[in-house]
């Protein structure tokens, strides 16, 4: 009984978060204002579309380098850690730097902070590079702004000192469906 | 034959200079606009093949904002180191006045229906013709010229394979089957044929035939052009940018062991091909190290820069150039169609510049696609040239499975043997032109690919978080991080970028940078894998 209790009582501060988050507003599309963010490089456009089910958060990014399209899909739980193969970043194309297709990134339980105005995501992404293979270790902060019509994404690396900032202006949902 | 071949460039040499030396030069704006400044350039450029087919008469200088910014400095060249006096023509009547004595008639073609621009040049070629619009038939006639044919209403609707394919039949035997003219460039409302002047002199066929697998009828009329010129020919100009990719074209031309020269821009050929280096000239690259040189790297970053894209096209003659070590891809077809340019940017090259051969063979090519029984050959031909330049490193660039300048541009291991199977006196090869990741190191001599390119439209404080981010990747010492510099960065900004890496860094020229690479391999062996992406899969 006791521990009945105990579960209810879990599952009453669990909910709201989910609830909250799943309301939020970061569900739906996302476009990059190239002009306010951090210069892409190899990628002309970027599309986000998130979606949440649960503790489950999904990240679509619909990438375009001239004609050339890249979809992409990132998850994150916010109850347990996952490993993801192919874990996506909009990365600097001009880099050597590549992906490794066969390995998994480590991906830790997502964090909703700030009063579930913020999503913190963070990963171990394994990579290939002119000296063999090596790890980034990528720290995300998705932080939806005030009026809930735009969405910054903060991305940190462990290997990288200058933050990259990109920020997205919320596609309407009638837009978003064409 | 190497003697024989640097014997023929010495006698050309000398040749050259008992050439009369008086020429014309005019100097042309930059409207390249269908309805504006085109038709009248497309009659001088092909009115300079012609004065130009028995002595070099007609020189152009093109505005500054032009893809090739050295015809200026060329044409200075050419005064002082050549003794060529120009006299300079202003108008298009005036040049008429001057050279329509090389014409036998002219030839109509339809702005309507561009294809006929390139049908005319052709019938140029062949028959001495002045290539016209209806408007400037009066100025031909003025000049006495009469007409020789008029495309005018002779393809309007037909696609464009019909109209090559017409064209061929009517043609293309009595064309060069060692040279193809590929006008393509621009679409919509401007083209720039400023190679065309080449084409007329040497009697080509002009077309601006797709690549591209979508375009079926048009790649298997292409297809028959390729097949039916000579073993080692060369195709001048550039792809069609509406048409297909850079690299759908030179994948096709390379399946077929032939050599590309571009772009469709570029000037004076017919000029400069009859002007050879001046007397007691000799190459005289400036190595930095000896070619059996045994370098101990540093536990340090060895960064290199490399400016490959065509060396006219480059930032040589901007500001900064001298600041810092870069190696610049040579054109060596140049050594036979262009040598005053090559003896030029020779002449004032700057202690901090070095150059290279390439690209991938004597000319432009994708050596993954290269015919094995030609590859030998043409390596032999870029062997020579990279002699007579006095060159030891050799770049080679494979684009065809890339994403224009992004993706997978890596080689096969059995293109890597093939390399250093070809060229035992290198003492290094570079491979890439966006970032790639093949490597080797075979006895002293490393295969190095790229590992950074910098976009000129990046932001440099990102081009820096970029390099210091390799660096951090790149966690063993020493890191030997190549860059490409694309053409038209300038090179001050990249000086200022450099002074914010981190770490003990040091900028070294390409052959040093070979040399050190060569002492400590802490690079992976690596080659193209069948499960790489491919982006384009080929023919």
């Amino acid at each position: 009984m006791k521990r009945l209790r105990s579960q209810l009582f879990s599952l009453c501060l669990f909910l709201p978060v989910v609830a909250l988050a799943a309301d939020s507003g970061f569900a739906g599309r996302w476009q990059l204002d190239t002009k306010r963010s951090t210069a892409l490089d190899g990628w002309s456009t970027a599309d986000l579309v998130i979606s949440i089910d649960g503790n489950i958060v999904l990240f679509r990014y619909e990438m375009t380098w001239h004609a050339t399209k890249v979809t992409a899909e990132n998850e994150a739980k916010t109850n347990t850690a996952i490993e993801h193969p192919d874990f996506f970043r909009i990365d600097q194309r001009h880099m050597a730097v590549y992906a490794r297709p066969k390995e998994a990134a480590h991906v830790q339980p997502a964090v909703w902070l700030d009063g579930e105005h913020t999503l913190r995501i963070e990963a171990q992404v394994p990579l290939e590079t002119s000296q063999g293979n090596t790890t980034m270790r990528l720290y995300q902060e998705y932080r939806l702004l005030e009026g809930g019509n735009e969405l910054v994404l903060i991305e940190l690396h462990s290997t990288r000192s200058r933050p990259l900032i990109y920020q997205f202006t919320k596609v309407p949902a009638e837009a978003a469906k064409k | 034959m190497k003697r024989i071949f640097v014997f023929a460039l010495l006698a050309l040499s000398l040749g050259a200079t008992a050439l009369a030396r008086e020429a014309w030069v005019m100097h042309f704006d930059g409207d390249w606009k269908i309805a504006g400044g085109l038709p009248e350039k497309v009659m001088l450029i092909g009115l300079q093949g012609l004065a130009n087919r028995s002595a070099p008469r007609l020189y152009i200088v093109h505005a500054a904002d032009f893809p090739w910014e050295i015809t200026g400095p060329l044409q200075d060249f050419y005064q002082r180191k050549h003794g060529v006096h120009f006299t300079e023509l202003k108008t298009a009547d005036a040049a008429l006045a001057q050279f329509a004595r090389y014409a036998k008639g002219y030839v109509v073609w339809d702005t309507a229906v561009m294809p006929t621009m390139n049908v005319a040049y052709t019938i140029a070629g062949l028959e001495d013709a002045v290539v016209v619009t209806e408007a400037l038939v009066l100025l031909a006639e003025k000049h006495g010229l009469k007409k020789i044919d008029d495309l005018r209403g002779r393809y309007t609707g037909q696609t464009d394979e019909q109209i090559y394919t017409d064209a061929k039949a009517r043609y293309w035997a009595r064309c060069s089957h060692d040279k193809l003219m590929l006008m393509g460039g621009h679409s919509g409302a401007i083209r720039i044929p400023g190679i065309a002047d080449w084409g007329v002199r040497e009697k080509m066929f002009f077309h601006d035939l797709s690549a591209n697998p979508l375009h079926a009828d048009e790649l298997a009329l292409e297809k028959k052009f390729l097949a039916g010129l000579n073993p080692g020919g060369t195709i001048f100009g550039w792809h069609s940018y509406a048409k297909d990719t850079e690299e759908q074209h030179t994948t096709l031309i390379s399946t077929f062991g032939l050599k590309m020269e571009g772009l469709q821009s570029l000037p004076n050929l017919s000029f400069n091909c009859q002007f050879t280096f001046t007397p007691g000239f000799k190459f005289t690259n400036q190595h930095h190290v000896a070619r059996d040189a045994k370098l101990v790297a540093e536990q340090k970053v060895y960064l290199s820069f490399v400016q490959s894209d065509g060396i006219g096209i480059g930032v040589w003659t901007k500001p900064g150039r001298g600041r810092m070590p870069l190696a610049w891809g040579a054109i060596m077809g140049w050594v036979y169609f262009s040598p005053a340019a090559l003896e030029y940017f020779h002449e004032s090259a700057t202690p901090g510049d070095y150059f290279i051969g390439g690209l991938s063979g004597p000319s432009y090519m994708y050596p993954n696609h290269i015919p094995a029984a030609r590859f030998l050959g043409l390596m032999k031909e870029a062997d020579d040239l990279m002699k007579v330049l006095d060159e030891r490193i050799f770049e080679i660039m494979d684009n065809s499975a890339a994403d224009g300048n992004l993706g997978n541009a890596d080689l096969t291991k059995e293109t890597v043997d093939r390399y250093y199977a070809a060229f035992p006196d290198m003492i290094g090869f570079i491979n890439g032109y966006g970032p790639a990741r093949t490597r080797d190191l075979r006895d002293t001599r490393p295969l190095i690919s790229y590992d950074y390119y910098i976009d000129p439209r990046r932001p440099r404080e990102e081009v820096t978080a970029d390099l210091n981010e390799l660096i951090a990747l790149n966690a063993k010492r020493p890191y030997f991080c190549l860059v490409h510099v694309r053409e038209s960065n300038d090179v001050n900004s990249l000086v200022e970028v450099i002074k914010n890496l981190h770490g003990p860094v040091e900028v070294v020229p390409l052959d040093t940078f070979m040399k050190l690479a060569a002492g400590n391999k802490t690079y992976m062996t690596r080659y193209q894998l069948p499960t790489d992406p491919k982006h384009f899969k080929g023919y």
